[in-house]
């Protein structure tokens, strides 16, 4: 629903898209394979592209061991994503392998597909080629959350939401293991794998 | 503070990036320059990019007879914004070249800058490019209307809005005539040359005024 005042009165922290895959083995188990990715047109570090992957969230593990990585195209924003934003979720901080994880630069990335059916993204390393793949995509839902509505509950977020029931991670050719599970955003049964389109989080006045 | 409802239950048309410059050479002429840039991330028409140069606006010639041009990878998408939202938004209302301008195929798209101080848009085709380039950019801010106030009197739209002091529209490296001048934006002055980035164009759940 819109406000009384077109123009919101708080101050845009950043804009962009920012998909994700969540995958479990089990409904009650933990998250066996993470991939959160951001493509930020806007920040107050600058634009730049970054994908946390973990391949084994709760093994405190990294490179070359497990896939267990921020890989991003510029360190200030590297460095912005992990204070602001992932270890203010406590989904993300707590985990071994997030806290065991690198820093890897990333050379390219680019999305494919078609988010009415099926899309995908592609980031690379000199080592790394990682896919990541939403398929049998949901019609997109237009969320404006107040903060106590988000995960850290400190700034306002739209987006529009895209859920996937077909997610696939591949990292270098091998698809990693787990399947999405269901979860409630706004009251809404979803699912842990979501396309968030024209993304802006926004800190109340 | 008002009653805010976080689930919009109505219909996403498209989201994506919207930026646009209108000119003047007379702060109260009619419009000499106008472009503007679609980059759609999702529609019910796909994803796409169009970009739309008027040299002459009410000239009723396409390219190369005159410098009114659109350039595009996906046409079906440019059909459908043409119909439901460029001919809608005041600057383009009734102008002949926009219903004259020559459609092309394109070839390639280019952005940089920082989005902080400067910003570019390049489309090419075979043998003719536009380029939009956006300078002295203002702090973002968030934009959220309903059918009431948006152009067209449709949707809900929800944007975050740069303006900028400056800015040029070139076709094949010739400057469109005009200046960037005022113009009032839901109580404030601003500029006719902005990035709208990040924006959801939504259909709600009950209005009466669809017709798309």
């Amino acid at each position: 629903m819109p406000l009384t005042n077109p123009i919101h009165p708080g101050e845009v922290v950043w804009t962009g898209e920012n998909p994700g895959i969540l995958l479990k083995e089990s409904d009650d188990g933990p998250f066996c394979a993470i991939a959160l990715f951001f493509r930020i047109y806007y920040s107050p570090v600058g634009r730049g592209t970054a994908l946390l992957i973990l391949e084994e969230p709760n093994d405190p593990v990294s490179l070359p061991n497990a896939c267990n990585a921020l890989i991003c195209d510029s360190p200030e924003l590297a460095a912005y994503i992990k204070k602001d934003f992932i270890e203010k979720l406590p989904v993300f901080a707590a985990l071994p392998g997030y806290q065991a994880s690198t820093v890897v630069a990333l050379t390219e990335s680019y999305p494919l597909g078609d988010p009415r059916t099926c899309y995908r993204e592609i980031i690379k390393t000199d080592a790394l080629d990682i896919e990541l793949i939403w398929d049998q995509l949901s019609q997109p839902t237009a969320l404006e959350l107040p903060a106590e509505l988000t995960g850290a509950k400190e700034n306002e977020l739209y987006t529009v939401l895209i859920e996937s029931r077909d997610p696939t991670i591949n990292i270098n050719g091998k698809r990693l293991r787990g399947n999405p599970v269901e979860r409630i955003q706004a009251g809404i049964k979803t699912t842990t794998a979501f396309l968030y389109f024209s993304e802006t989080w926004i800190r109340p006045a | 503070m008002e009653q805010r409802i976080p689930v919009n239950r109505g219909r996403v048309d498209w989201a994506g990036d919207n930026p646009a410059i209108f000119l003047r050479e007379d702060v109260n002429g009619p419009w000499t320059g106008l472009g503007i840039f679609f980059n759609v991330t999702y529609s019910q028409h796909g994803r796409g990019y169009t970009m739309i140069a008027l040299g002459e606006p009410t000239a009723s010639r396409g390219y190369p007879d005159s410098l009114n041009i659109c350039i595009t990878n996906n046409k079906e998408l440019t059909n459908y914004l043409l119909t439901n939202f460029v001919s809608k938004f005041p600057a383009f209302v009734d102008q002949p070249g926009l219903s004259a301008m020559t459609v092309i195929e394109a070839e390639s798209h280019q952005s940089g800058g920082d989005m902080k101080t400067f910003w570019y848009e390049t489309v090419c085709a075979s043998d003719v490019q536009i380029k939009m380039e956006w300078k002295n950019l203002a702090t973002p801010m968030a934009v959220e209307v309903g059918p009431e106030n948006c152009v067209t009197k449709l949707h809900d739209m929800y944007s975050v809005f740069f303006e900028a002091k400056d800015a040029v529209i070139y076709v094949n490296q010739t400057p469109l005539k005009g200046v960037v001048t005022d113009r009032q934006f839901f109580g404030r002055t601003m500029s006719t040359a902005f990035l709208a980035v990040s924006e959801t164009w939504v259909i709600p759940e009950s209005n009466p005024n669809e017709n798309i």
